[in-house]
């Protein structure tokens, strides 16, 4: 240490004086979205309002491996920050090595859905979907079916979690149950938004230089009646079925895209037929949700069932109004699907129209939201201790934190990278360590 | 004649010719402390001199209700389920099987008289098995294979029934529509169990039934559900709620035995419809359904009830 003890000393001691004149944030404060310019209010079920602390919970839960049966899995397997939440396979492969029969989907932006997940009418929230993934059993996924005590016994066995849960859900009791663990997943993942893309920037006004000529012609294109893209992947989110706060109607649209045609018939494959397997009515074959194009490019391979690898084969498919399988037992002409969306109808585009397009279909990556420590996972070992906000400074008003954090007038969740021991204490050792970062900078 | 039927008398002819409003200037004399009429057990405003006899003999009797537990046993044939043995003979072609779970919802209990009266049983709230009037039968103990379920069984709906002779049961298998589709993350037990939850369908798992080494899975619930206002479902377009319907039984002296190799009697277990579960999930596109749906006492694939084909319960 470069310092004297009794300097440090004197430092938490001021930082300790400055604390009692401090206020200390209050979970029933308003929760900030923080939410890009443009971007209206996500709808958030009544008994499940947000705040830090949940969120903040739900981004340990959504990382850890005990959500998972045999504890190989955590949400965050299938859906990685630096795919936007997506896992790069065709197809989801759970934690018993089960294949899923569909794409793990992006989680870019789903506070927003009318509807979670690829085909399901019936699930509006976050918080009804988050019970498939762990419950659910055919397939297996997380495989927590029947396992719900050995889950909360390894969850009440870690004292971060323990404060964690009280201080998200104070007047719950126990605090930590699957209604709780539900809440907390779903109020992460609401906090997953992407709007801060090259063509947010362009959007926005404050660069015109964030889209090149060729972004603004394959835009053009993307809104253009020639190609019909944005019918189904429109709006400030590239997706019409959403839902936000103060827009009186759910719109949850569902479409067939001409990606199959069995026998004619108009049949997807058995195991795989979209909103039909849900309501079993014929119209519904092959009906899925369009997903956000947000992140499009990090997502590959593409479609509810990974079948088209690239971004460039997504365009051949669209371009020829469907897609055709020649042999095999899911041969047909996708473009002649009786229950195909009257948008999916082809069209030709040159070569320069094609790379303007895809040019287009990158301006809406969004680097900051694959990278941002904030969505990380929190398991890694803490960087800097007492660096709430990631940005590798430790300053007084993060030193007060840790400090409410320690005296605990203050939620573990207001800085929780102050907890290097992950005990959910904040120790006179760890204020030391935070106060040698304010003092010398973070280590390396 | 009787004590009884001279108090009866005495009493239709204090207040014949009477009617007693609850309309009148007694004030609030006369109301309980919901504000309904003493007496008036049809809330239609008026003491008839019927509900004055109901309650004459209830002076005399007590409020004459008596308990009932009515008991089942799983069994597979002729022998009991239990986790961990193997079961011959199972099906057209005489497969065997290894279950790994037997558990289901029963609601709606009602008891019988032998003029076809339906007398309900009201449950009792146990804060466990019995929330309402819904119960879960539960088989399996948790001992292999039957990792999935709980070390706690339960083979009685308990509850009570007016004082009568009854001769036949009728229960509805499965959770009542008002409790199918709420947020099960913090229902109340028995709707608590995750290995019961059927979440991608908005609802519950009425019957449970697996085999070990994923052979066969029966997993029965309502399909097909949409939505009226959002998130508020307003029908089924698949309910698949049997109605069961058992006579003769006493409760003091029968039990409803659940026979896993009666409900499996009409299918081939060692073939299953390509690209659909081993078993059935309730499918209408899924013909391995058809025969075992149809012994679950539902018309196939509209999942309505059909008493008639049920073989799955039996009296013994």
């Amino acid at each position: 240490m470069t310092h004297a003890p009794s300097r440090v000393l004197v430092i938490v001691g001021t930082v300790v004086a400055v604390l009692g004149t401090a206020t200390a944030g209050s979970a029933a404060d308003r929760y900030l979205w923080n939410l890009p310019p443009g971007f209206p209010t996500p709808r958030v079920p009544a008994d499940n309002p947000m705040s830090r602390e949940k969120a903040v919970l739900g981004r340990f839960l959504f990382y850890d491996t005990r959500l998972s049966g045999n504890q190989t899995q955590s949400c965050a397997s299938c859906h990685l920050q630096a795919l936007a939440f997506t896992d790069g396979l065709p197809q989801g492969v759970g934690s018993t090595g089960e294949v899923h029969p569909r794409s793990s989907m992006s989680l870019t932006n789903v506070a927003y859905n009318a509807t979670q997940t690829w085909a399901n009418p019936l699930l509006l929230t976050l918080e009804q979907q988050a019970l498939i993934p762990m419950f659910g059993e055919f397939p297996v996924e997380l495989g927590l079916s029947g396992m719900e005590d050995e889950l909360l016994r390894r969850l009440a066995a870690d004292a971060r979690y323990r404060r964690l849960f009280g201080e998200a859900f104070p007047a719950a009791n126990p605090p930590a149950a699957v209604g709780t663990i539900v809440r907390g997943l779903a109020s992460f993942i609401r906090t997953l938004i992407s709007g801060t893309a090259p063509y947010d920037r362009w959007v926005q006004g404050v660069d015109e230089s964030a889209l090149s000529a060729s972004a603004m012609r394959g835009g053009r294109l993307f809104f253009s009646e020639q190609l019909e893209c944005f019918h189904c992947h429109g709006g400030f989110n590239f997706a019409a079925s959403t839902a936000f706060e103060g827009k009186p109607f759910d719109e949850a649209p569902f479409h067939n895209n001409g990606l199959y045609n069995i026998d004619a018939t108009g049949a997807y494959p058995p195991d795989n037929t979209g909103v039909h397997g849900i309501t079993g009515k014929d119209a519904d074959m092959g009906a899925f949700r369009a997903p956000t194009l947000r992140n499009i490019a990090l997502t590959a391979p593409y479609m509810h069932d990974g079948s088209i690898a690239t971004l460039d084969e997504v365009i051949d498919h669209y371009a020829a109004g469907g897609r055709t399988i020649a042999d095999g037992p899911y041969a047909g002409v996708g473009h002649d699907n009786p229950h195909k969306s009257g948008f999916v109808r082809g069209f030709t585009l040159t070569p320069q129209d094609r790379q303007d397009l895809l040019t287009f279909l990158h301006s809406l990556t969004d680097v900051d939201f694959v990278t941002t420590p904030h969505l990380s996972n929190p398991f890694r070992p803490v960087a800097c201790v007492g660096d709430c906000n990631y940005d590798a400074t430790v300053t007084v008003n993060e030193l007060v934190a840790a400090v409410g954090v320690g005296l605990s007038s203050a939620t573990l969740a207001t800085c929780f990278v102050a907890d290097r021991s992950a005990d959910g204490e904040v120790t006179i050792d760890e204020l030391v360590t935070a106060t040698g970062a304010a003092l010398n900078g973070c280590p390396p | 004649m009787s004590l009884r039927h001279l108090t009866q008398l005495t009493a239709a002819m204090l207040f014949a010719g009477t009617t007693i409003g609850v309309a009148t200037s007694h004030a609030t004399e006369g109301l309980d402390a919901a504000g309904r009429c003493v007496g008036d057990q049809n809330d239609d405003g008026t003491v008839t001199i019927n509900e004055l006899i109901v309650g004459v003999n209830n002076a005399l009797d007590g409020c004459a209700y008596q308990p009932v537990t009515i008991n089942f046993r799983a069994a597979v044939g002729s022998e009991s389920f239990a986790c961990g043995s193997t079961y011959n003979g199972i099906g057209t072609t005489g497969a065997t099987i290894e279950p790994s779970d037997f558990r289901f919802y029963v609601s709606d209990v009602r008891l019988v008289t032998a003029d076809g009266t339906e007398v309900a049983v009201q449950l009792d709230q146990d804060g466990i098995w019995q929330l309402d009037d819904v119960a879960l039968l539960d088989f399996e103990n948790k001992d292999a294979p039957c990792t999935n379920g709980t070390t706690q069984t339960n083979g009685t709906v308990r509850g009570r029934v007016p004082m009568g002779e009854y001769t036949g049961l009728r229960f509805a298998l499965g959770v009542p529509p008002d409790k199918n589709h709420q947020d099960a993350s913090v229902a109340q037990s028995p709707l608590n169990l995750t290995g019961m939850f059927w979440s991608w369908q908005d609802g519950y798992k009425f019957v449970r039934i697996d085999t070990a080494n994923d052979q066969l899975r029966i997993h029965v619930g309502s399909t097909g559900c949409v939505y009226g206002e959002p998130g508020q479902v307003s029908g089924c377009a698949r309910p698949n709620r049997a109605e069961i319907r058992l006579a003769p039984f006493d409760a003091s002296s029968n039990t409803v035995v659940a026979d896993l190799a009666a409900l499996l009697a009409d299918s081939d277990i060692t073939a299953n419809q390509p690209a659909t579960p081993p078993g059935c999930m309730a499918s209408p596109d899924d013909q391995d359904c058809a025969p075992m749906l149809r012994n679950l006492g539902l018309h196939f694939p509209e999942g309505l009830p059909n008493f008639v084909t049920q073989k799955f319960f039996r009296v013994e």
